[in-house]
C-alpha cells in the first residue's frame, strides 16, 4: 500500500530525452541489438501533418525520439539513416485516449475471517483509487504490438478493478527497454460495476458510494488541515482512498468514467453535476439520443473503436413473413443508426476520441472504415486518433501531429491511411522504428507473368489454421468471361466429412484475391471472408470467419489437381 | 348489486352465532347431499340456450329434471327466482392440491425428481384438504384438471372435482400424459442461457423424446403382443399414450414450438390436447388445420415478445377459436384458480365473446377430456355441478348464492371467509375495555 | 464545506434537474362521458376541459377553446389515472442487497425510460407508478414516484419531480432471508429487524447530534471544531425521524406490522404506509390509527409462509377499519389491470363503486403524498385521465385511451403494436420469453446471494 501511496503524489511528465540519455550509458552490446543510430530520414514521402491538412511531398527527419524537422529541403546529417518514403505516406502515430492493453487483472485480494459482506475493505470493494495502471502494466504482452501494428503509438491504460479501479496513465507503445511512461495519475478509472456479493453490489449502490467518498474526500482534508494549524486535535484517520481522491477534488486530473450506454452516460453527468469534478466519459458505445447532453455537460468523449456486431442483420432472411420484415427492418435501422453515431457527434462538434478497451486490434481498421463509410469524415476520424486524444489526455504539446520538436510518432502506410487496401509498413514509436510485413501489391512481372496479372484459376489445396485446429480442403476457381466463380470443399462443421460451398464475391487486385463463402453450421450461416496474396502457385492470407475472428489460410495452385480435373 | 352484496355480509355475520351452535352440537359445516330442487332460476345450459323461470331438480348426484314446474316431491327447495343457474366451472389446468405453499419444498408436490417420469400420478398426491380447495370453489369452479410439471414427461394429470376426502371421491373421469414440448423459447426473465444454448438444448429434447416414444411404442406392441417384459413403469405408462389409451397432454408456447408440434404429433396418431399454447395467435390457422384442441392460459400474462401489442395475451384465446381451434381456458393456478371465471371475462371482452368465454370454462374443456356425457353444461343426466348466482359469474360484483358438486350442496364458506368474520369488527378492538 | 451547504448543493442539484424536465403538457376537451371524480361522485353526460396538463373545468356543454382537440366520450366511462402505489417497473437495479439498511440509495439514480412495461401500464389506465426499492433490506433505498410519459428518453422526465421523497422497508422473510441466511449477518429473526431498525433510528440520532455541534461549534471564531464523516445512510434516516420522507414498507405478518408501529411511535414518525400487508386485517384498527394505511394485492397469498393466513377480503376489512387502503401491483403484469384487482374487493367484502375506485386512486395518491395533484378529477389538479369502454370495475372492461398531463399516451384504435422505443442492432427478432406467472421483482438483483435461484423467484414478493 506505501508503495501505492506514493505513486498517489507522484505527478510527473518525463521527456524523452531523459530515456535516451540513460540508455546511452551501454557502450557494448554483445546481443547484437543495439541499433546503430537514433537519426533517421524518411525521404520523399507523402506527409500528412495533422488531421484536415492534405498530404505534400517532404522529409521527415528524427533523431533522439523527436521530430527535428519536416520539409523538403532539409540538410540531412551524415548519421541518419534513410528511409526511401516514395511510395509511403506519413501520419502522427494513433492515441488511443483509453485502452487496456497490457494490462493484467491483479488478484483479487483475499477475504478477512471476519469479513462482513455488508462493510466490506475498499479494496475489496473495488475502490481502489491508489492503485496505478503502471503496476498493472507489461509492455511485452503480445497486445502492445498488436495494438502498434495498427497505428496505435500512445495509450492512456486503464487499471482493471470495480467502480474506482485506479490511476490510469499514459504510455509509449515503446521499446521494452524503457518504462515507456509519458504520464503517471493521468485520470481515475470508474465505472458503475458493483462488487459481487458486497456492498456496493449494484449501480445504485456504487452512486451512493461515490457521492460518499466525494464528500467525505472533502471532509478529510478538511480535518487535515486543522490538525496540522491547531493543536491539541484527534487525530484525523488517513485513508489511502480519501488521499488517492484529492486529486479529483482538486480538479488536477479528470474522472475516467466507464459508460457505455446512454443511461450510465446520463448518470455520470448527473453525479459530475452535483459534485462538479472534471468528466471524461469513456467507452461510449449507444449515445445518439444523449449527444445534446453530452455537449451541453463539457465532458470529454471516448467512443469504443467497435462497431456492432452484425450477426443478427445478417441472419435476417428475405422470405421472413411480414410481421418479422417490420421487426427486422427496426433492428436494421438500429444498426445502420449505430454505426452512423460517430458522425453524429461529428456534427454536434464535439472534438471525441477513440477507446480501444474490450476492442480487438484486428478489427479497429474495419470500424473506422465502417464509421467513415457511415458519415463520418476522415479528417475527424484522424483527429479522433491524434490530436483530440492528445488534447484530452493533455500532451498536445509533445504528440498528435507531426512537427519540429513533437516525439517521433509516426504512421508510416503503403496508401492513404484509411483507404480499404491501405498497409501499414512502419511505425515510429518514440523514435523506435517497427516494420511490418506488407502484401506486395500489383507486384508485376516477379513470376514472369508478362501481362502483369497473376493466374488464379485452377485447383487449390489449402490449409487453415483455426483455434480447433488445423483443416483444409480444395478452391476451386473458374474464369468465366472477366468475372471468377468456384467452389470450396471444406470440413463439415455439422459433421463429419467434406462440405462443399459456392465462393463469391471473387477479387482479384493486382495480386490481391479475396473471395468468400457461407459455411452452415448447427443452423446458423456463417459468412467467411479470405483475402491474400497470391505469388506465383501460392496464396497467403488470412480467413475471417464472422465473430470467431480471423486465421490464417494458406494454398497452393495444384497442377496435379489441374490434371486430374 | 351492491347492496345485495352487503347483505349477503350479512346474512353470512347473522349466521356466525348459529355456526358456532352448530358445532357445540357436534356438527361440522359440511357438504350435504339430498334432493334440492332449485326453483324458477334463468338457466344458463350452455348447451340448450337460456331458459327463463325454469327449476332444476338435483337428486342422487345427478340433474334429474330440468323443467318449468317441477313437484317438490321431498325435494328441498332453494328459491332461485331472479337468480342464475349455471353449470360449474371447469379449470382446465392448474395445480391446486398440489402444493399449499409455494416457498415451502415440504408442501410441494407438482415435480418430481427426473426428466422421464410419465408414471407420477397427480390424482394420489392431491391433498383433498388443501385450504385452497374451498377458497376456490366458493367462486364457482367445481371441477380442475391438476398436473404435474417438470421434465420432459413429468407425469399424468388428473381431472377432479373439488369434494370429496378421496382421490376416488375427486376423480373426475379423465387422465392425461403431461409432456413438455422442447421449447426453443426462453423460460422466463431469469434464462439467461445463449440463442445457442437455447437451440442445442432444444435439439437435444427433440431427440430424447423422439427415442422415448420410439421405446415407449415398442414397448407398447410387445406387451399386446403377449411379451412378458421387464418392469419398467416409465415405459409402461408411456405405451397407454402411444396406444392412445391415454391423450397427451403437450405444454406447448412458442409459435414455432407449437408448429414443430404439430409436426411431430401428426404421424403419431394419438389423442392430443395441446395446454399453454401462448403464441397460438400467431399459428391459429395450422392449429385448427390439425384439429388439435387446446387448453390455453393464463389469459392475464404478459406478451411473449417484447414487441408484441400488449393484448396479445387477453386475446389469444379468441383468436384461436375465430380460426375454428376448440379453445378451453385454464388458470396455470395454484392458489388463486378462482380467478378462472374473470380470466374468461378478459378473453371474452378482448374478442372471444362471453358465449365462447363461457363454453372455454365449462362444455369446451368437457369434451376436449372427453367427459362431456357428465360435465360442461346444464342438462339432465349430467353430474349435478352447479352454481346459483345472483348475476354473472364473470363479474367481480356478482355472489356465487350456493354451488352443488356431484349433487352435493357445498358449504360456501373457507378460511379467507372466516377470517373475514372474525376480524371485520375485531373484538377486542383498538382499545381492550 | 459545512453540513448546511451539502444541503444546498443537493438543493442546487435538484433545481437544476428540474429546470432541465420539460415535460409535454396537453390541452384537451372530454365530451360527454360518465365522470367518476372520485372525490366528488359521478356525473353523467359530462365534459372535462385540460388546458397544459391541468383539469380546468369539469362540467355540461363546455367549449373547445380554440386549437384543444374535443375527444367525444359519449357511453365511455372517464376517470382519474390509476395509480400504482408499489411497482419496480423503469428500474435498471432494483436492490442493493447487500447491506440491511441501504437509504442512501436512490432509485431515481437508475431509473429507465425505455421499458416497455411502461407503455403496457398505460394500456391498464395505470399513469403514476411508484417505482420501488427490493425488499431485501430493512431499510432499503429511496423510492422514486414515475409518470408515464411514454416516449421520452430522458430520465428526468418520466420522475415526478413534485412528488415527497418516500423510502422502502421491509420486515419479515425477505430481509432475514438476505442477510440472516444469505450472509450469516444480523438480522435472522423478526427480533432482528426490529433491532435493526431501532439501532438504525438511534445512530441517526446520534449523528444529527454531532452534526449539529459541529456547525454550531464551527460559526464561532478560532473554534477547533472538527467535521464528523459523512453518513448519507445516517442522513437519511434523520429525515426519516423529522418526517421528511414517507416510509412504504414490505410486511406481511400482523406481529411485524404492529412492531413496526411501535418504533415509528417510539421514534415519533408519522409517515408511515405499509406495503403487501397480508395480514394487516388482524390489526386493521391499529393501521388506521397509527398510519398513512396499507397499500395491499387483492388476492395474492400462499406464495410463502408468511402469507399463508391471508384473505382476500383484506382490503375491505382494511377500508371498513377506517384505513386509508390501495391495491397494488408489484408486477409488471398485474399493473395491466389493477381496475379489476380493485374490482375484486367487489366480490371479498362488498366494496363500494367509489371506495373500489378509490383504492386505485386516490388512496394510494394519500399515500405516496400526492392528493393534492392527482388522484381525483377536480377542478386544478393534474390531467392523469383513462376513458374506458364499459365501467372500469366490470370484468368486461376495456381502456381506450390514457393521458398524463392531458397528453395522450395511450390509445387503443390508434397505437401501432410493436411500442418499443428502442431496439438493439444485434437483436434477433424471434426471441421468445414464455410467461411463467407472476415476476415479482421485488428481490431482483439479489440472485449471487443465493444457490438455488429458481426457487427463490418464483416467490420473492
Amino acid at each position: 500500500m506505501k508503495k501505492e501511496l506514493l505513486h498517489a503524489g507522484v505527478f510527473c511528465l518525463l521527456v524523452s530525452g531523459w530515456l535516451s540519455s540513460s540508455l546511452a550509458f551501454a557502450q557494448s552490446d554483445p546481443s547484437g541489438k543495439k541499433r546503430i543510430t537514433d537519426t533517421y530520414a524518411i525521404t520523399n514521402a507523402t506527409v500528412f501533418t495533422a488531421p484536415g491538412q492534405s498530404g505534400v511531398k517532404a522529409t521527415v527527419l528524427i533523431k533522439d525520439g523527436l521530430i527535428v524537422g519536416v520539409g523538403s529541403n532539409l540538410s540531412l546529417p551524415n548519421e541518419a539513416k534513410t528511409i526511401a518514403g516514395d511510395s509511403l505516406f506519413i501520419y502522427p502515430g494513433f492515441i488511443d485516449a483509453a485502452s487496456d492493453v497490457g494490462i493484467t487483472k491483479p488478484k483479487d485480494p483475499e477475504r478477512p475471517d471476519d469479513f462482513v459482506s455488508s462493510n466490506p475493505s475498499d479494496e475489496i470493494a473495488g475502490i481502489t483509487p491508489w492503485r496505478s495502471a503502471v503496476d498493472q502494466f507489461s509492455i511485452k504482452d503480445s497486445k502492445v504490438d498488436d495494438l502498434r501494428k495498427v497505428g496505435f503509438t500512445i495509450a492512456q491504460i486503464m487499471p482493471d478493478g470495480g467502480m474506482l479501479a485506479g490511476k490510469a496513465a499514459i504510455i509509449l507503445l515503446g521499446a521494452e527497454n524503457s518504462t515507456n511512461l509519458l504520464k503517471e495519475n493521468s485520470g481515475l478509472a470508474a465505472s458503475f460495476s458493483g462488487s459481487r456479493g458486497m456492498y456496493p453490489g449494484t449501480a445504485v449502490g456504487v452512486m451512493a458510494k461515490f457521492r460518499e467518498i466525494y464528500d467525505n474526500t472533502e471532509l478529510s482534508s478538511q480535518r487535515s488541515q486543522k490538525y496540522t494549524t491547531v493543536s491539541g486535535l484527534k487525530r484525523p484517520e488517513i485513508t489511502p482512498t480519501y488521499s488517492a481522491m484529492q486529486e479529483v477534488l482538486s480538479g488536477q486530473i479528470p474522472v475516467l468514467f466507464s459508460t457505455s450506454s446512454e443511461l450510465e452516460i446520463r448518470r455520470a453527468i448527473s453525479l459530475q453535476k452535483e459534485k462538479g469534478f472534471k468528466l471524461v466519459l469513456t467507452g461510449l458505445e449507444d449515445y445518439e439520443e444523449v449527444i445534446d447532453v453530452i455537449k451541453a455537460s463539457g465532458a470529454s468523449v471516448l467512443v469504443k473503436l467497435e462497431i456492432p456486431d452484425d450477426k443478427a442483420i445478417k441472419a435476417q432472411k428475405d422470405d421472413a413473413t411480414e410481421e418479422v420484415k417490420v421487426l427486422n427492418a427496426r433492428v436494421k435501422k438500429a444498426y445502420d443508426e449505430a454505426v452512423a453515431q460517430a458522425s453524429k457527434l461529428e456534427a454536434a462538434g464535439i472534438p471525441f476520441a477513440f477507446t480501444t478497451v474490450g476492442v480487438k486490434s484486428g478489427d479497429i481498421m474495419k470500424a473506422l472504415q465502417t464509421m467513415i463509410k457511415n458519415g463520418l469524415s476522415e479528417k475527424s476520424a484522424l483527429a479522433a486518433l491524434t490530436t483530440n486524444s492528445a488534447s484530452i489526455l493533455g500532451i498536445s504539446k509533445v504528440a498528435g501531429s507531426i512537427e519540429k520538436g513533437k516525439m517521433a510518432n509516426l504512421i508510416l502506410s503503403t496508401d492513404s491511411i484509411f483507404a480499404e487496401d491501405s498497409q501499414i509498413k512502419h511505425i515510429v514509436v518514440d523514435g523506435y522504428i517497427y516494420d511490418y510485413d506488407t502484401k506486395a501489391k500489383k507486384k508485376d512481372s516477379k513470376d514472369g507473368k508478362e501481362d502483369g496479372t497473376v493466374k488464379i484459376e485452377g485447383n487449390w489445396e489449402y490449409t487453415s489454421e483455426s483455434p480447433a485446429g488445423s483443416s483444409g480442403g480444395i478452391l476451386s476457381i473458374q474464369k468465366e468471361g472477366s468475372d471468377y466463380t468456384g467452389t470450396i470443399t471444406y470440413d463439415d462443421p455439422s459433421g463429419s466429412g467434406k462440405a462443399t460451398s459456392p465462393i463469391k464475391n471473387v477479387v482479384l487486385d493486382g495480386s490481391t484475391l479475396s473471395f468468400s463463402f457461407d459455411v452452415t453450421a448447427n443452423g446458423m450461416e456463417i459468412l467467411v471472408e479470405v483475402s491474400g496474396e497470391v505469388d506465383s502457385d501460392s496464396f497467403k492470407g488470412t480467413m475471417n470467419v464472422g465473430e470467431f475472428g480471423s486465421f490464417p489460410f494458406e494454398g497452393t495452385l495444384n497442377p496435379t489437381l489441374i490434371a486430374n480435373k | 348489486m351492491k347492496r345485495l352484496n352487503k347483505i349477503f355480509i350479512a346474512f353470512l355475520l347473522a349466521l356466525l352465532p348459529m355456526m358456532a351452535m352448530a358445532q357445540i352440537d357436534g356438527e361440522v359445516i359440511k357438504p350435504r347431499a339430498g334432493k334440492f330442487l332449485l326453483q324458477n332460476a334463468t338457466v344458463v345450459t350452455i348447451t340448450q340456450g337460456v331458459l327463463n323461470n325454469t327449476s332444476v331438480l338435483v337428486d342422487d348426484g345427478k340433474i334429474k329434471q330440468i323443467g318449468a314446474n317441477i313437484a317438490t316431491d321431498g325435494a328441498e327447495v332453494i328459491d332461485c327466482s331472479g337468480k342464475f343457474i349455471y353449470p360449474g366451472m371447469i379449470d382446465g389446468g392448474t395445480k391446486l392440491g398440489l402444493v399449499e405453499v409455494s416457498s415451502v419444498a415440504e408442501t410441494v408436490d407438482y415435480a418430481e425428481i427426473g426428466n422421464f417420469s410419465p408414471n407420477m400420478q397427480a390424482l394420489t398426491a392431491v391433498n383433498p384438504n388443501s385450504v385452497a380447495i374451498p377458497v376456490t370453489r366458493v367462486s364457482g369452479v367445481t371441477t380442475v384438471l391438476t398436473a404435474p410439471a417438470g421434465g420432459l414427461f413429468p407425469g399424468t394429470a388428473a381431472l377432479i372435482n373439488l369434494n370429496g376426502y378421496t382421490p376416488d371421491q375427486m376423480y373426475a373421469g379423465f387422465k392425461g400424459i403431461v409432456m413438455n414440448f422442447p421449447s426453443s423459447g426462453r423460460r422466463g426473465r431469469y434464462d439467461r442461457r445463449s440463442d445457442e444454448d437455447i437451440k442445442k438444448a432444444n435439439e437435444k429434447a427433440v431427440k430424447e423424446a423422439n427415442e422415448l416414444w420410439e421405446k415407449a411404442k415398442s414397448y407398447g406392441s410387445l406387451v399386446s403382443n403377449g411379451a412378458e417384459l421387464d418392469y419398467y413403469p416409465e415405459m409402461e405408462q408411456l405405451a397407454k399414450a402411444t396406444t392412445g389409451e391415454l391423450p397427451l397432454l403437450i405444454e406447448v408456447n412458442a409459435a414455432s414450438d407449437i408448429l414443430a408440434a404439430i409436426k411431430w404429433v401428426a404421424d403419431k396418431g394419438t389423442k392430443v390436447i395441446f395446454t399453454g399454447v401462448a403464441e397460438g395467435w400467431r399459428v391459429a390457422d395450422e392449429i385448427a388445420k390439425a384439429g388439435i384442441p387446446v387448453v390455453t392460459g393464463p389469459i392475464q400474462a404478459l406478451p411473449t415478445r417484447d414487441s408484441d401489442r400488449y393484448d396479445t395475451p387477453y386475446a389469444n384465446a379468441g383468436k384461436m377459436a375465430k380460426a375454428g381451434v376448440k379453445v378451453a381456458i385454464r388458470t396455470d393456478e395454484q392458489e388463486n384458480v378462482r380467478n378462472l371465471p374473470f380470466f374468461a371475462a378478459f378473453a371474452a371482452a378482448y374478442g372471444m365473446g362471453k358465449e365462447e368465454a363461457w363454453k372455454a370454462v365449462t362444455i369446451n374443456p368437457a369434451e376436449i377430456f372427453g367427459v362431456a356425457d357428465q360435465y360442461g353444461s346444464v342438462e339432465t343426466g349430467k353430474v349435478a355441478n352447479l352454481i346459483v348466482a345472483d348475476g354473472d359469474p364473470f363479474e367481480t360484483k356478482t355472489n356465487i348464492m350456493h354451488v352443488f358438486i356431484n349433487g352435493y350442496r357445498m358449504p360456501l364458506s373457507n378460511r379467507q371467509i372466516r377470517l373475514y368474520q372474525e376480524f371485520l369488527d375485531r373484538s377486542p378492538g383498538l382499545k381492550m375495555n | 464545506m459545512k453540513k448546511a451547504n451539502y444541503f444546498l448543493a443537493a438543493l442546487l442539484g435538484l433545481s437544476i434537474q428540474f429546470a432541465s424536465a420539460q415535460v409535454k403538457k396537453g390541452s384537451i376537451l372530454i365530451k360527454n362521458a360518465t365522470v367518476l371524480t372520485i372525490t366528488e361522485g359521478t356525473l353523467e353526460n359530462s365534459d372535462v376541459l385540460v388546458q397544459d396538463g391541468i383539469i380546468k373545468k369539469v362540467g355540461q356543454n363546455l367549449n373547445a377553446p380554440n386549437g384543444v382537440t374535443t375527444i367525444d366520450a359519449t357511453g365511455k366511462f372517464l376517470m382519474p389515472g390509476i395509480i400504482d402505489a408499489h411497482s419496480h417497473l423503469g428500474l435498471d437495479v432494483v436492490n442493493e442487497a447487500t447491506a440491511p439498511i441501504v437509504a442512501e440509495v436512490r432509485m431515481k439514480d437508475v431509473v429507465n425510460p425505455y421499458e416497455v412495461g411502461i407503455y403496457r401500464a398505460l394500456a391498464g389506465g395505470v399513469t403514476i407508478s411508484h417505482a420501488m426499492h427490493g425488499s431485501a433490506n430493512v431499510i432499503g433505498g429511496q423510492n422514486a414516484t414515475l409518470k408515464h410519459r411514454w416516449g421520452s428518453t430522458d430520465p428526468a422526465d418520466i420522475i415526478m419531480q413534485d412528488a415527497p421523497r418516500t423510502i422502502k422497508f421491509a420486515l419479515g422473510e425477505n430481509p432475514t432471508r438476505v442477510h440472516g441466511r444469505g450472509n450469516n449477518i444480523q438480522p435472522r429473526t423478526r427480533m432482528g429487524v426490529e433491532a435493526i431498525l431501532r439501532n438504525g433510528f438511534n445512530e441517526a440520532i446520534q449523528y444529527q447530534k454531532a452534526w449539529d455541534s459541529y456547525n454550531s461549534e464551527s460559526s464561532k471564531k478560532g473554534n477547533s471544531a472538527m467535521p464528523p464523516v459523512n453518513n448519507e445512510r445516517l442522513q437519511i434516516l434523520s429525515d426519516i425521524l423529522n418526517d421528511k420522507i414517507i416510509i412504504h414498507c414490505h410486511s406481511y405478518r400482523a406481529d411485524e406490522i404492529y412492531m413496526l408501529i411501535n418504533v415509528a411511535r417510539d421514534f415519533g414518525i408519522t409517515k408511515l404506509v405499509f406495503q403487501h400487508t397480508n395480514e394487516g386485517f388482524k390489526v386493521a384498527p391499529e393501521i388506521a390509527e397509527y398510519t398513512m394505511g396499507a397499500s395491499v394485492f387483492a388476492d395474492w397469498w400462499a406464495y410463502k409462509f408468511e402469507v399463508y393466513y391471508s384473505t382476500a377480503y383484506n382490503a375491505a376489512i382494511l377500508t371498513e377499519n377506517g384505513a386509508i387502503t390501495s391495491i397494488n401491483s408489484d408486477d409488471a403484469e398485474l399493473i395491466r389491470h389493477l381496475y379489476h384487482e380493485a374490482a375484486k374487493t367487489q366480490r371479498y367484502g362488498g366494496m363500494t363503486d367509489e371506495q373500489a375506485l378509490a383504492m386505485i386512486t386516490i388512496n394510494p395518491a394519500k399515500q405516496l403524498g400526492i392528493s393534492d395533484k392527482v388522484g381525483s378529477i377536480e377542478e386544478g389538479k393534474q390531467a392523469d385521465l383513462v376513458i374506458f369502454e364499459g365501467h372500469p370495475l366490470s370484468s368486461y372492461t376495456v381502456p381506450q385511451m390514457t393521458f398524463v398531463d392531458g397528453v395522450k399516451y395511450f390509445d387503443i384504435k390508434e397505437d401501432e403494436d410493436d411500442q418499443r422505443l428502442k431496439v438493439a442492432p444485434t437483436e434477433m427478432v424471434d426471441a421468445v420469453m414464455i410467461y411463467e406467472g407472476h415476476d415479482s421483482r421485488c428481490m431482483q438483483d439479489t440472485e449471487h446471494l443465493f444457490e438455488t435461484t429458481n426457487s427463490l423467484f418464483q416467490l420473492n414478493y
